[in-house]
Order: C-alpha cells, then sequence, then structure tokens
C-alpha cells in the first residue's frame, strides 16, 4: 500500500483554495460569498491534514480542528451581519451595500 | 494503490463541487453542492487518516454549518437575488489572470517547501494506539491553552451574533422625547 504523495494534498488544496478565492471576488449574492470563503477554509484545512499525513505529525489536525470551530465562529457572525443588512437595508447584493450607514 | 484511487476520486468530487459552489446561480444549489464538497473533503481527512478531523467535518460542517445557512436562507428573500446576475462578469474577466497568478505563487512556495525534510517521529506511535488517541492527548496537553481560548472566542461569536442578528425592540430615530 503506497502512501499518498503530499504533492496530491497540496494541489488540491491549492485548486479549491483558487476556486474559493475567485469565488469570492465574482459573487454577487452576500451567502454565497460567504460559502466561497467556507471553501478557502476547507483548502487550508486540505493542506494542514496532507502535510500532516506526510510528516507523521497531529498538530496540524489540532490546527484543522482550531479553523473548524472558527469558521463555525465566521460563519455565526457573518450570517448574523448579513441578517441584519437585510433588515435595515432591505438589500442583498454586495454591490448594493456601499456605506456604513447613513 | 487502493488509498490513491480513493483519495484521487475523492479530490476529483471536491473540485468538481468547489466549481458547483462557485458557477451556480440559485442559492439552494449553491448550498447543496457546498454540502458535497464538505462531504468530499471529509472523504479526503478520512483517506488521509484524519479520522478525528473527518469526522467532526462532518458533525460540524457537513450538519450543523450548512443547515444554518439553509435556515438563513429562508430567511431571507432571495427572489429578487435571482432577478438580477448572480455574477460580476467584468471583474469576474479582469481578475482571472490573477487567480492564474496566485496558482504559479502557491505551485512555486509549495516546490520550495517540499523540500523540507520529514521527521515521522510519531508515526510508529499513531499507528500503535491510534489517531484519535494522539489527538486528543496532544490537544488536551500542549494546545490546553489555546483550546481554552478557541471556546472563548465560541462564547463571543455567540454572544455577537444574538446581539448583531436580533430583532431592536424599539427605535430611536423619531425619539424626540
Amino acid at each position: 500500500m503506497t502512501a499518498i504523495p503530499l504533492e496530491a494534498f497540496l494541489t488540491v488544496s491549492g485548486l479549491i483554495f483558487g476556486i474559493g478565492m475567485f469565488g469570492l471576488i465574482v459573487r454577487r449574492n452576500l451567502i454565497t460569498l460567504l460559502m466561497s470563503l467556507e471553501l478557502c477554509l476547507n483548502a487550508v484545512n486540505i493542506a494542514f491534514v496532507g502535510a500532516d499525513a506526510h510528516l507523521g505529525l497531529v498538530e496540524g489536525q489540532i490546527f484543522a480542528l482550531f479553523i473548524i470551530a472558527l469558521a463555525a465562529v465566521e460563519a455565526a457572525v457573518g450570517l448574523g451581519i448579513i441578517i441584519a443588512i437585510f433588515r435595515y437595508r432591505k438589500v442583498e447584493s454586495s454591490d448594493e451595500v456601499r456605506d456604513m450607514r447613513g | 494503490m487502493f488509498k490513491l484511487i480513493v483519495f484521487i476520486i475523492f479530490s476529483a468530487w471536491a473540485v468538481i463541487s468547489s466549481l458547483g459552489v462557485v458557477l451556480f446561480s440559485n442559492p439552494v444549489y449553491v448550498i447543496l453542492w457546498l454540502l458535497s464538497a464538505l462531504i468530499s473533503i471529509a472523504g479526503i481527512f478520512f483517506v488521509a487518516g484524519a479520522e478525528l478531523v473527518g469526522a467532526i467535518q462532518l458533525i460540524i460542517y457537513a450538519v450543523a454549518i450548512a443547515v444554518f445557512y439553509i435556515f438563513v436562507l429562508t430567511a431571507v428573500p432571495w427572489e429578487k437575488a435571482l432577478k438580477k446576475d448572480s455574477h460580476y462578469r467584468v471583474e469576474g474577466v479582469i481578475a482571472f489572470p490573477f487567480i492564474i497568478l496566485l496558482y504559479i505563487e502557491m505551485f512555486i512556495v509549495f516546490t520550495l517547501g517540499v523540500m523540507a525534510s520529514p521527521k515521522k517521529q510519531l508515526k510508529l506511535f499513531i499507528e500503535r494506539i491510534g489517531n484519535a488517541e494522539v489527538v486528543g492527548s496532544i490537544l488536551f496537553s500542549k494546545y490546553f491553552i489555546a483550546f481554552e481560548i478557541v471556546s472563548l472566542v465560541l462564547l463571543m461569536g455567540m454572544i455577537g451574533a444574538v446581539l448583531i442578528g436580533r430583532k431592536e425592540s424599539q427605535t430611536y430615530d423619531g425619539d424626540t422625547s
């Protein structure tokens, strides 16, 4: 049974990170923009876990757990902000949110 | 060899699902593609031997966060978003060379970083007593303070989300008294 090379993990991670970054740029809806951000975080997790499998350590998995917890916080706060924007401004596309107040 | 084939299947699934997340216009289809991507990434974690992270990915991401997104999606009137164009097309065309540049930069950094020597110091230890036990023991000994700080960040994020998303009981706009 051959092990998976580290380059495979890093290639998948880089591909998904780039796709998520592209989604962050081109998306118009605020919720789908947050979903692209989740893709970026998952790509970082793949890189951590792959480097762990290569090096034979577990620190990367611990930091992947931390990243998952922080992604949960980010989703909660980000979606709360989006709901507040909907409630006060009645907009849901990111080019209509130009000013902070007024 | 078997591991590599399974890894390639899960990776192709993950990349295709990510493309679906970025390219589809309907938000409900996008959340389904995101769910598919999260499940395939959990499969990648299982193949890599990180059972605990894969299980937590399935439990927290693919259940809790996805359901949370669906709740927000139903709470929000997204019919208006369907009328407008769902992507910035001009910005996408302009940003595409920069994404390619990002790929090239990541490739250079990775090829430099791959030369770092592997240690494999915990490899036998992990194979003897299992992955989840090692992760748990190191998480609760060496990274215990970081773990507690993450729990504090979770608490602060929860309070902040409740404060931001709550409905104001009274408004002070026309209050002149």
